[in-house]
């Protein structure tokens, strides 16, 4: 392993000594109950204090204001009542050798008048936001003491609650910056114009906050390097904004970050997915550091600790944003100081975490079921008081791996079966489209896991249930994964499934129907795995939209690339039939709404919708097993082993899971093997 | 007749003895003076014989049988026979137990022969060596049958003359080979041995429970510094090397020369042994045999074309096990130091890496080239006190260079979260602390070992502490036996010791629990440096672990490839030494290969996969606390 010395020097932010340099930014979870930090919200972070972290930011986003209530799950810094959550919070993180740092923030026009106590949100002029699609009020003179007053309270309740310091954010077109950029900004009082006018607003909310917090309290601001956008800052008009706050004493760092919010597309590189490369923003950062004297940190996709030392170690910025990469890996530093950098569980970049949000839903990892479920999932599975029971997996796609890994982590005995030629299953053909292979980085680990743990693993193996007696089990779990499904259309003979055309197994036709019955990302991979081969591809689904059960970062980067590749998007039909006309074939499709049809002559229909379990061999085991496949879900969602035994001659415990199961998700099927097999 | 034959025998062979070792000793004396104490040497020496050196013979049972018979039964029967047929007094009861002892003696002859010539382990030298039983034979059973006449069993001076012929031609074999041989040939090694025994140049080592290892001060103001030539190095210790029994012992448990390195250290102390005479010299290094080299006491003796090629010189790894082996108490880590010192003062022919080690331990006072306020940058969660000038405590941690490495910083936050645990009243020295100069020391750079050792105990000078604990046996070596010489003295605790303490006063209590079987490796310079044997091996019965023991272990543990600066100069074998270290570990079946030494850990750790994990002792002792 290298040397990644450069990590691990501690750094001094003001009467802060940080123990080394990697960091997690603010970001809201969602996991604040009644706008508090909570139990779970504050195991989330102090598993990462545990982990190593040397800086943990939280409350991303904390509104200070009724006037810019929550929308989704955010911290309420705007009363007295989170005080004492903060000082339970701060004592958690501190007593792991940890710093915690609290963001707050006026969101100004980002949020929506029908939340919280129902007020018009305000901004620097009456423009629209397009991604709440709220209309704001251009603030007024009394305003102006109200919201800085706000801003000042909230920070002395950062202190107050024993928080290490308080970053305020002056980006993602939050309030301040809403005064910043010239694409909002269209007023002429002296909180317009020039430069130095539009900067004058963040300016007093910072003299206020200092009034509260004295100067001997750290006081960060995290702002964009570049708008991104024709009419907003650019990097010259960023580098000229963080020089002058550099100068004013006021702040003692800069979190650089890039692009806006206002819009889906540009919020989706502030949280950069899998179809960015790593750490694509560094250089806006490293612009900035090498201008001002404060420290300069940042975050953007730094996912690998070799990309985190070098932005460190050749001076581009000197603290490193791993988010994403903590909740993949809360544990991270730790294993980096043990030298064991090859268990860092890497971030792919999949986004689950944050597109949960936009969907209203808390943030889990895609592929660490335990991130944000501290409470009763372990990051570290414990070994069993007794070990060594003997235990055979069926099938190492996701839920199986884990399945195998948790077992052995547990001191058992595993034997996996896999009937391909390699572990992975289904992750190896989403794996294939275009933008998405980054999620290979999910099996890399838990295969790596399982060897390393002595799973003795039989590849090219179907097993049968001859094959699996046998091994003389004590446990089967039987994750053979799914079939692929077309769905039920008359002429559904004549149609192609997406996994034929990602394992390309069949090419795609050149004019081609993709019918997205499912909602996932499966449909638009396929569409844009045959669009970039050349096929004229017409997406249609019957949900109101394409990639309906997707959030932002990533409907957004399918959007993206769909359009680019011409890809035609239909909604709102249902596939009725297929048939053949000649060489190519019709399909039927009639509205979800008007039941009008109509149809479109094609080459080729790709149909996807999910998966069907591939249960022949669990059912082939039930008869033999002693609960008869039965799962006791109370116990397996109260976390206690599975006891149940109605079938006196039975001879093994049999559990199924993941897609055997049902058709659903990677986070699923790896959620069922941790679930299941911790108890083992 | 016969018995005036006798008699003129063992006088002359006598004399010629003292004569030819006095012409010996002109080998020796053009060595540097020592300061020896003669007289207090000479009254030590049966004692140094018959306990300490017999403490060495002992450990191979077969020499603990043979030589005890041999060699007695030959010093005491001579006595015996100078006055039964030297001087005539061929009382009865004199005579009685000289044959008694010549029996004894004829006994271990014919076990000597034995071994010799059955099976011979490779390790012990042929050549005449093979025919020093025969002599003994043939002294034993010479004067056996002539002392059979004084207790009147056989009157040999009255049997027929060829008889009479052949035991006093016996006898003059006898006492050719093995008392005139004392100034050339195998009984060398007696004469030679009983005087290096008495001038040893570390009395300190006899009668004493630990080893003598605290390397003598170099003059730095001497006009040459370290030894060039055989003349170089003080007198007693050319006498040493010319007492070289070649019997092997260092050669088998010479870490180097099992990995293949060009380092046989048997034939290191016979190349200058025999470079004290004039001419071609027979050593060749193991791997890289040398072209025809002459030798002679002026002659300098390190070089790609001189006798000695400088890679043997930085293969030793200082693990002192060659000295701990040999019978006659030589010190070849002291020559190779020696040596050293020259290459590196003088030619500033330091190989590899090392002097670039020296270089940053000139410039930065660490010889990881960090700056000594980073010193404590593992520790910056850890709230560590620092011991300021004018400050007290009781415990001074001395973190050691492995502050600066990430492996043993895990080892360092386990010491400091078990002092912490125990309440212990501890402080570090922070950026004041500087590498304690063993390094440089031991790859022969005494300058730059004195400037640190000084200013380190200037430094120690100005603070108050009861005792020093440190995490690294080379610290713990340097500080307690090195730095006394200059001035510095201070009760020196390895971390072990501590923690041993810690658990048996109930300061830490463990909750024993299933931790697999562990195999504590003896670091050199903790083990048979230092003598801690026993303290690691409770630490690590009080975490519920099942100790094994691998084949080497102690006081003969097989080092790690790491000290004297070895991992840095580099020299390549056919093997790596850890890489065998392991193999033991793998062998004895351990889980986890338990480490307590820096360097230990780094050369360890350096292995393969798969292996068995390696852990500092203190590693394990926190999992097992922190679950109490």
């Amino acid at each position: 392993m290298a040397n990644y010395d450069a990590l691990l020097q501690p750094i001094q932010l003001k009467n802060l000594t940080i123990r080394n340099r990697i960091m997690s930014t603010s970001h809201a979870p969602a996991y604040a109950e009644d706008g508090m930090p909570k139990e779970r919200y504050q195991l989330y972070h102090e598993e990462k204090a545990k982990g190593g972290i040397g800086l943990t930011l939280i409350g991303g986003s904390s509104p200070v204001s009724a006037d810019c209530p929550a929308t989704f799950g955010q911290l309420d810094a705007s009363t007295d009542r989170i005080v004492p959550y903060f000082q339970e919070f701060a004592e958690r993180i501190h007593k792991h050798g940890a710093h915690i740092i609290c963001q707050i923030t006026h969101t100004g026009r980002r949020t929506h008048w029908s939340g919280g106590d129902w007020l018009p949100p305000i901004s620097s002029s009456p423009v629209r936001e397009p991604q709440h699609r709220s209309f704001p009020k251009a603030m007024e003179d009394w305003d102006f003491p109200r919201v800085i007053g706000d801003f000042g309270q909230a920070a002395r309740r950062c202190k107050d609650g024993g928080m290490d310091g308080v970053e305020i954010i002056y980006g993602a077109h939050h309030l301040v910056d809403q005064f910043w950029s010239p694409s909002i900004n269209r007023r002429t009082d002296k909180y317009g114009g020039s430069l130095e006018n539009r900067m004058r607003f963040g300016f007093e909310v910072l003299e206020e906050i200092r009034k509260q917090v004295g100067d001997d309290y750290v006081v960060g601001i995290r702002m964009s390097g570049d708008e991104m956008i024709d009419d907003g800052l650019n990097p010259e008009d960023c580098l000229e904004i963080a020089k002058a706050h550099a100068r004013s004493g006021l702040i003692d760092y800069l979190n650089i970050f890039h692009s806006n919010a206002s819009t889906h597309m540009s919020l989706t590189p502030i949280m950069p997915n899998m179809a960015y490369p790593v750490a694509p923003f560094l250089y806006l950062a490293s612009g900035v550091k090498a201008e001002v004297d404060i420290p300069v940190i940042h975050a953007g996709r730094i996912t690998d600790i070799a990309t985190a030392a070098r932005a460190v170690e050749d001076g581009h910025v000197d603290m490193v944003g791993m988010t994403r990469a903590h909740m993949a890996d809360p544990h991270l530093v730790k294993k980096l100081m043990e030298g064991r950098g090859e268990d860092i569980r890497e971030c792919v970049g999949a986004n689950y975490c944050i597109d949960r949000i936009y969907m209203g839903a808390p943030a889990l990892c895609l592929h660490n079921p335990a991130t944000g479920r501290e409470a009763t999932m372990p990051h570290i599975v414990p070994k069993a008081e007794k070990g060594g029971r003997k235990i055979v997996v069926v099938g190492a796609g996701p839920a199986g791996l884990e399945a195998a890994r948790v077992s052995a982590e547990r001191g058992h005995r595993v034997v996996l079966f896999e009937a391909a030629e390699r572990t992975g299953g289904q992750i190896n053909l989403a794996a294939k489209a275009t933008w998405r292979e980054g999620l290979a980085g999910i099996v890399r680990w838990l295969d790596a896991q399982v060897g390393k743990l002595g799973v003795e693993v039989r590849l090219n193996t179907e097993a049968s249930a001859d094959m699996v007696k046998a091994e003389n089990p004590e446990i089967v779990v039987v994750a053979t994964g799914g079939r692929p499904n077309k769905g039920r259309f008359k002429g559904d003979a004549l149609a192609v499934g997406s996994w034929d055309i990602l394992s390309s197994k069949v090419a795609p036709g050149d004019s081609v129907l993709m019918y997205d019955d499912n909602g996932q990302h499966q449909g638009p991979s396929c569409a844009e795995f045959m669009a970039k081969r050349g096929a004229k591809v017409e997406l249609v689904t019957p949900d109101r939209m394409t990639a309906e059960e997707m959030g932002c970062t990533n409907f957004a980067v399918h959007l993206r690339e769909l359009h680019t590749l011409d890809v035609i998007m239909t909604p709102d039909l249902r596939l009725k039939e297929v048939y053949a006309e000649g060489n190519r074939m019709v399909a039927v499709l009639r509205n979800e709404y008007n039941n009008a049809e109509e149809e479109r002559v094609i080459d080729q229909v790709v149909a996807e919708h999910g998966t069907l379990p591939a249960d022949d061999l669990y059912f082939a085991l039930k008869p033999d097993s002693i609960n008869l496949g039965e799962l006791d879900i109370r116990a397996f969602i109260d976390g206690r082993p599975q006891e149940i035994s109605n079938n006196p001659g039975g001879k093994f415990m049999l559990f199924r899971i993941g897609d055997a199961v049902a058709s659903r998700n990677v986070h699923a099927a790896i959620f069922d093997g941790l679930r299941l097999c911790k108890e083992f | 007749m016969l018995a005036d034959v006798l008699r003129f025998l063992i006088l002359a062979a006598i004399a010629l003895a003292v004569l030819g070792v006095g012409l010996r000793s002109r080998r020796w004396r053009v060595g540097r003076a020592a300061s020896v104490d003669v007289l207090a040497g000479i009254l030590a020496l049966p004692r140094r014989y018959m306990v300490d050196l017999h403490e060495v013979v002992s450990r191979h049972r077969f020499s603990a049988v043979m030589h005890p018979m041999a060699a007695g039964g030959f010093i005491a029967s001579t006595v015996l026979v100078v006055i039964v047929h030297g001087l005539r007094f061929d009382a009865a009861w004199l005579a009685w137990p000289l044959l008694v002892l010549l029996a004894v003696m004829a006994m271990g002859a014919v076990l000597a022969g034995v071994r010799r010539w059955s099976n011979k382990p490779p390790r012990l030298s042929g050549g005449a060596f093979n025919l020093l039983p025969f002599a003994l034979l043939a002294f034993a059973a010479g004067f056996f049958a002539a002392t059979l006449e004084a207790v009147g069993l056989f009157a040999l001076s009255e049997s027929i003359w060829w008889l009479q012929a052949i035991v006093a031609t016996f006898a003059a074999w006898g006492c050719l080979e093995l008392i005139v041989g004392m100034a050339a040939g195998p009984m060398k090694h007696a004469a030679c041995g009983a005087l290096h025994l008495a001038f040893h140049p570390r009395p300190g080592r006899f009668a004493s429970n630990t080893a003598d290892c605290a390397l003598e001060p170099l003059d730095l103001e001497a006009a040459k510094l370290g030894a060039e030539t055989p003349a170089d190095f003080a007198w007693n210790r050319l006498l040493g090397f010319d007492a070289c029994v070649e019997c092997g012992l260092c050669k088998e448990v010479c870490p180097a020369f099992a990995a293949g390195l060009p380092l046989n250290p048997k034939k290191l102390i016979q190349v200058l042994a025999t470079a004290l005479g004039e001419g071609e010299a027979t050593y060749r290094s193991t791997l890289r045999p040398l072209p025809p080299a002459t030798g002679g006491p002026d002659r300098p003796l390190v070089g790609r074309d001189a006798l000695i090629h400088p890679d043997t010189l930085w293969a030793c790894t200082t693990c002192r096990a060659c000295v701990h082996e040999c019978p006659m108490m030589i010190e070849h880590v002291d020559a190779v130091i020696e040596l050293r010192r020259f290459q590196a003062l003088e030619l500033g022919a330091v190989p590899g890496k090392g002097a670039d080690a020296l270089e940053e331990l000139r410039t930065t006072d660490n010889a990881a080239g960090a700056s000594p306020e980073s010193r404590l940058d593992w520790a910056a969660d850890l709230d560590l006190p620092v011991l300021e000038d004018g400050g007290s405590c009781d415990v001074l941690l001395w973190l050691g260079e492995g502050a600066f490495d990430l492996r043993n910083q895990r080892t360092l936050r386990a010491v400091v979260k078990l002092l912490g645990r125990a309440g212990v009243d501890f402080a570090v020295l922070g950026a004041a602390e500087r590498d304690c100069g063993d390094l440089a020391r031991r790859l022969g750079d005494e300058a730059t070992f004195r400037d640190l050792a000084r200013l380190n105990i200037e430094t120690l000078a100005k603070r108050r502490f009861e005792r020093i604990v440190t995490a690294d046996p080379h610290v713990l070596n340097c500080l307690g036996n090195d730095y006394p010489a200059l001035g510095g003295t201070y009760t020196v605790v390895s971390h072990v010791a501590l923690l041993a303490g810690l658990l048996e006063s109930g300061a830490l209590t463990t909750a024993p629990r299933e931790a697999g079987k562990v195999t504590y490796h003896d670091p050199c310079y903790l083990g048979r440096y230092n003598g801690e044997i026993e303290a690691p091996r409770i630490l690590i019965r009080a975490i519920g672990a099942e100790p094994v023991e691998m084949e080497r272990w102690g006081l003969n543990s097989h080092c790690c490839g790491g000290g004297g600066g070895a991992a840095l100069t580099d020299v390549v074998g056919q093997r790596r030494i850890p890489d065998m270290r392991m193999d033991q570990a793998r062998t004895a079946g351990a889980d986890i290969v338990a480490v307590a030494c820096p360097t230990c850990a780094v050369m360890l750790e350096g292995v393969v996969r798969p292996r068995p994990e390696v852990a500092d002792v203190a590693e394990l002792l926190l999992g097992a606390v922190e679950g109490a």
